[in-house]
């Protein structure tokens, strides 16, 4: 199945991080960037992505509001949170939003693709608190 | 560069060597893409991977790396701490750090820990490179704003680098920074215990001691404290709207 993504969040090497697990999943095309929530609703426009991968704390917009403004504008675009915030009342604020998905980042290595995959069947995934583990890049 | 390097790192037959990353950050993501950044470099090798710094410093001493980077920011032992504890055992390592925050607190702490490289980590794809070809070729790295902050201390003997101005935690022993950490991040005593190979008594010795030379009375104030003096990090939430209270229930 062709997954067209766009990866959102403030650290580029963060952003990298993501791109080269989501890469590796044939058929999952990464097709643009963006590191903050403004340029992500400019990006959604250009590039119409099926998923947007998100994060929450970025400068000039967040992601909340980013999510907020997208659902209005997007309404096919599925949107997963991938944050550091792990914390429920953040994650229901994330699904109110308009988010399909939730996944905390020091678990994305694990549940990312999962999550992927979920959201862009249009099913809710959500993840909290679960331990991180060592894989060798 | 590849001449400067094979000069610098030939092996007894002749071999050019890789140099040799020790990476640690509690983010497997963010590993990943400080490894896909550094595997682009030829004559670079990863040699292992550390999710927090009682890890890092395990692993470094196991497996003698030519460079450790550590983030600040990790549970169980932060980077800092991490750092000198490394330094300690063997004053050679070469210890790059990355963080969140180039606040002159962090900064100092970093120096004073000898730290030969700094970091942002919202710059690290474009800076990390960098950071490690320095140490390789036995200089330091260090941010703009670090290299300010240093500058200004030399010149005028040192806000920021006077030795006379008392350390950020100038009563807590290295034992106790490291049970400060563990406590701060909600750890009971026995958690505590098991992770460090004590008893319970002896950690609720160390607990006993941490509150009454910082006149603290509960475990708020040392969360407080660990935040402020850069032992935990955390980041902060955008702020959730919170229904009226009041509202009549659906």
């Amino acid at each position: 199945m062709t997954i067209r993504i766009l990866l959102v969040d403030d650290h580029p090497i963060v952003r990298q991080g993501l791109r080269t697990l989501l890469e590796g999943r044939p058929g999952w095309e990464v097709i643009g960037e963006a590191s903050d929530g403004l340029e992500a609703v400019d990006k959604v426009n250009q590039l119409n992505p099926d998923v947007m991968v998100l994060d929450i704390t970025m400068p000039r917009m967040n992601g909340l509001e980013a999510c907020r403004v997208l659902r209005q504008k997007a309404p096919e675009l599925e949107i997963l949170f991938v944050t550091q915030h792990d914390s429920p009342q953040m994650m229901r604020e994330a699904l109110d939003a308009g988010a399909r998905g939730y996944v905390v980042k020091s678990n994305a290595a694990r549940d990312l693709l999962e999550a992927v995959e979920t959201v862009s069947q249009h099913r809710v995934f959500t993840a909290l608190h679960r331990r991180d583990s060592v894989n060798s890049c | 560069m590849l001449s400067q390097l094979a000069e610098d790192t030939r092996n007894p037959r002749g071999d050019v060597m890789k140099l040799r990353i020790l990476l640690a950050d509690d983010h497997e993501i963010v590993r990943r893409g400080l490894c896909a950044l550094l595997q682009k470099h030829e004559g670079w090798e990863v040699v292992g991977e550390a999710t927090d710094g009682r890890e890092a410093v395990e692993k470094a001493k196991q497996l003698k790396p030519d460079v450790v980077i550590l983030d600040v920011g990790m549970p169980n032992l932060n980077g800092l701490d991490a750092t000198r504890q490394l330094l300690q055992y063997d004053p050679n390592f070469k210890v790059i750090v990355l963080t969140i925050t180039d606040s002159d607190q962090v900064i100092r702490e970093a120096l004073d820990a000898g730290a030969r490289g700094f970091v942002l980590k919202s710059d690290a794809a474009r800076d990390l490179v960098s950071a490690v070809d320095a140490l390789q070729h036995k200089r330091m790295f260090f941010t703009p704003r670090v290299n300010d902050l240093v500058l200004a201390g030399f010149l005028d003997k040192g806000h920021v680098m006077s030795k006379s101005e008392p350390p950020s935690l100038p009563t807590l022993t290295a034992r106790e920074r490291e049970i400060t950490q563990l406590l701060a991040e909600g750890k009971s005593s026995k958690e505590v215990a098991s992770l460090l190979n004590l008893s319970t008594k002896t950690v609720e010795t160390h607990r006993s001691n941490i509150m009454r030379k910082l006149s603290f009375h509960s475990i708020r104030d040392l969360v407080v404290y660990a935040i402020k003096n850069n032992i935990i990090q955390i980041e902060m939430p955008p702020q959730i709207k919170t229904p009226p209270t009041g509202s009549p229930a659906a």
